[in-house]
């Protein structure tokens, strides 16, 4: 797939833009804050729903639109796939309520039709890889959950609704707790908000175990390549509850996709979770806070039994997160029969020559991949001859010459 | 709104309008002064209205529904059967059922849904109640016609498990209403084959 044309209004630095572009590599040249990221931000925004680079929409809405009567932005794209051609839009809208507060209402539409967020999963597939990814490999888990969760949302409509879902009974759950701490109350109350997470959260664990081992083999691969062999990568899946057989399953090797693809025994993973809910029942009214669930599972990166995050060099989490992100483009294809559109922020002076040559040679693996760099230098001659160069400065594009 | 130039009779009016719900400090202040500028004793009229809102109305003391005699006249009604009982959040869904007049249980008001992140729980609503109508004897079914909003279901959830063991037949509204609207807005045919399509529980 690739985007064949995008349309911005009030997006970021973008007071409006519109462009076509080919099935090619395609290379955004200009200096730092000119709207290279925001680009590939807009285009990662129609694939997962959301920005990868926040969580607040309105951050999204152009500054001039901010102090207008009418505060909108929209980020429109038109995908050409194999066999049909899609049209995706956000329209962000702000509004003034009656009692002084604003509210943001998101509008999705996919083909003109009105859908709701889930609906968006498969439309688009985006690989983004950004100058701060490094820091994924020892961050908290937060961001490499949130990583995993971006990833299976472009595919799995049904496990963005499963995440909204479990997130926000987290939260009722987390409310009543502490009333329930305080002040008393009937304990029944829990119980549909414990049901509802053992449904989606046992939903929520396997995906995310399915993924990962499948990712897993796949960065191992790229790995072992990057590194002449010398060094296997694991992404290790630390679920916060875990009552899969055989019980002393050892995630430091990882599992192998066929122990992941097996018939698991769903029931009984629900049943082990309700227990675990009433075995730490009295901590959890004494602090307020549902301790556990997939809100808290762990993802490691491992090589040669070394926790990378931990005591990983730079230059080794660097090939950890890029192994990720080849891993990640490969499970996209297998899961969609479509390659996914690369997008690829200042990464390369990150990397070493052997490296760039890795990533470059993906370029020719994808319909379309968007590269942005403030150095043209950084690309071999015979590299640049293959693309379509765009300047962009001040939230302007004109293609050069 | 704690201006010299302004009476402290104004400021009060405006404060309580805003406790409102869906009204702000702004709307507040737009109808305490359009009050005051008062066109046929409006604010007169309004007054009157209230309190004869206050002094005739109460909660039904079976059914929890508003009412000018109590027990109101559906619970007073003999033609009806006080077996079956219907749960609704608010009188608003009560009066959409009614004008079906497809159903002819009794009902029961709860006056909310369950909603931890509000800061509203069992409670505040009128489970207990309930429970009471249920230990009192002879109800044969419990039709559970919460909203089908996330608060709707949760609500009906929760009643499930509390009054199991009354072991009353236990129904839901059938499916078919618009998914996270209220009762009240739903029309009375969609309602009418909601109550015919009831799900066993
Ligand atoms: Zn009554």
């Amino acid at each position: 797939m690739y985007i064949r044309n995008l349309s911005l209004r009030h997006f970021r630095t973008y007071a409006r833009l519109e462009i076509d572009f080919p099935a090619a590599p395609i290379l955004l040249l200009g200096a730092n804050a000119q709207g290279k990221t925001s680009l590939l931000e807009a285009i990662a925004y129609l694939a997962l729903g959301r920005s990868p680079l926040t969580n607040t929409d309105q951050q999204l809405i152009h500054w001039s639109a901010a102090t207008s009567g009418m505060p909108f932005a929209q980020v429109q794209a038109e995908v050409q796939k194999q066999q049909h051609t899609e049209v995706l839009e956000i329209v962000l809208q702000r509004s003034q309520l009656s009692n002084g507060n604003t509210r943001l209402d998101k509008r999705i539409r996919v083909n003109q039709k009105a859908v709701r967020r889930a609906a968006l999963a498969g439309h688009l597939n985006v690989v983004v890889f950004m100058p701060g990814d490094v820091a994924l490999v020892g961050g908290p888990p937060s961001a490499r959950r949130r990583n995993l969760d971006n990833l299976l949302s472009q595919v799995h409509p049904e496990y963005i609704t499963a995440l909204s879902e479990y997130q926000r009974t987290i939260s009722r759950r987390n409310a009543l707790l502490r009333h329930l701490g305080e002040r008393r109350g009937d304990m029944a109350q829990l119980d549909p908000l414990e049901e509802q997470l053992a449904q989606t959260g046992v939903m929520i664990s396997l995906y995310r175990r399915r993924a990962l081992a499948v990712l897993s083999s796949h960065a191992d691969i790229f790995h072992q390549e990057m590194t002449g062999g010398a060094a296997w990568l694991r992404l290790a899946y630390r679920p916060n509850f875990d009552s899969l057989k055989p019980p002393a399953l050892d995630y430091q090797l990882g599992l192998l996709p066929e122990v992941a693809q097996s018939p698991v025994d769903v029931d009984a993973l629900r049943q082990a979770y309700r227990e675990m809910f009433l075995r730490r029942r009295q901590e959890e009214l004494r602090r307020g806070v549902t301790l556990t669930g997939p809100h808290r599972d762990e993802i490691r990166f491992l090589s040669e039994e070394v926790d990378l995050g931990t005591y990983g060099s730079r230059g080794e989490q660097r090939t950890a997160i890029l192994a990720l992100r080849l891993a990640e483009l490969r499970w996209l294809q297998q899961q969609t029969g479509e390659a996914p559109v690369l997008l690829l922020d200042e990464v390369l002076a990150e990397l070493d020559r052997e490296r760039r040559k890795y990533l470059l040679g993906l370029v020719n693996q994808v319909e379309q991949t968007i590269l942005a760099t403030t150095d043209v230098e950084m690309f071999p001659e015979a590299f640049r001859r293959k693309t379509r160069q765009f300047e962009v400065a001040g939230g302007i594009i004109t293609p050069v010459k | 709104m704690s201006n010299a130039a302004i009476p402290p009779a104004v400021t009060q009016l405006i404060e309580t309008l805003s406790e409102l719900p869906g009204i702000g400090p702004k709307t507040a202040s737009r109808l305490a002064f359009y009050l005051l500028r008062g066109k046929s004793e409006l604010a007169l009229r309004l007054a009157d209205a209230l309190h004869k809102l206050v002094e005739n109305t109460r909660f039904c003391s079976i059914c929890y529904n508003i009412t000018e005699q109590d027990p109101c006249p559906i619970c007073a009604d003999p033609a009806r059967d006080h077996g079956l009982i219907c749960v609704v959040e608010e009188p608003l869904a009560l009066l959409s059922l009614e004008r079906t007049e497809q159903y002819h249980g009794v009902y029961h008001v709860l006056h909310g849904s369950l909603s931890p992140l509000e800061g509203i729980f069992a409670e505040d609503l009128r489970v207990k109640e309930l429970e009471a109508r249920l230990r009192a004897g002879d109800v044969h079914e419990v039709l559970l016609a919460t909203n089908p909003t996330s608060e709707g279901d949760y609500t009906a959830a929760y009643l499930i498990t509390r009054l199991k063991p009354f072991a009353a037949r236990l129904t839901r509204l059938g499916r078919g209403l618009p998914v996270g609207g209220d009762l009240e807005y739903a029309d009375a045919a969609t309602l009418t084959r909601a109550l015919e399509a009831r799900q066993e529980l």
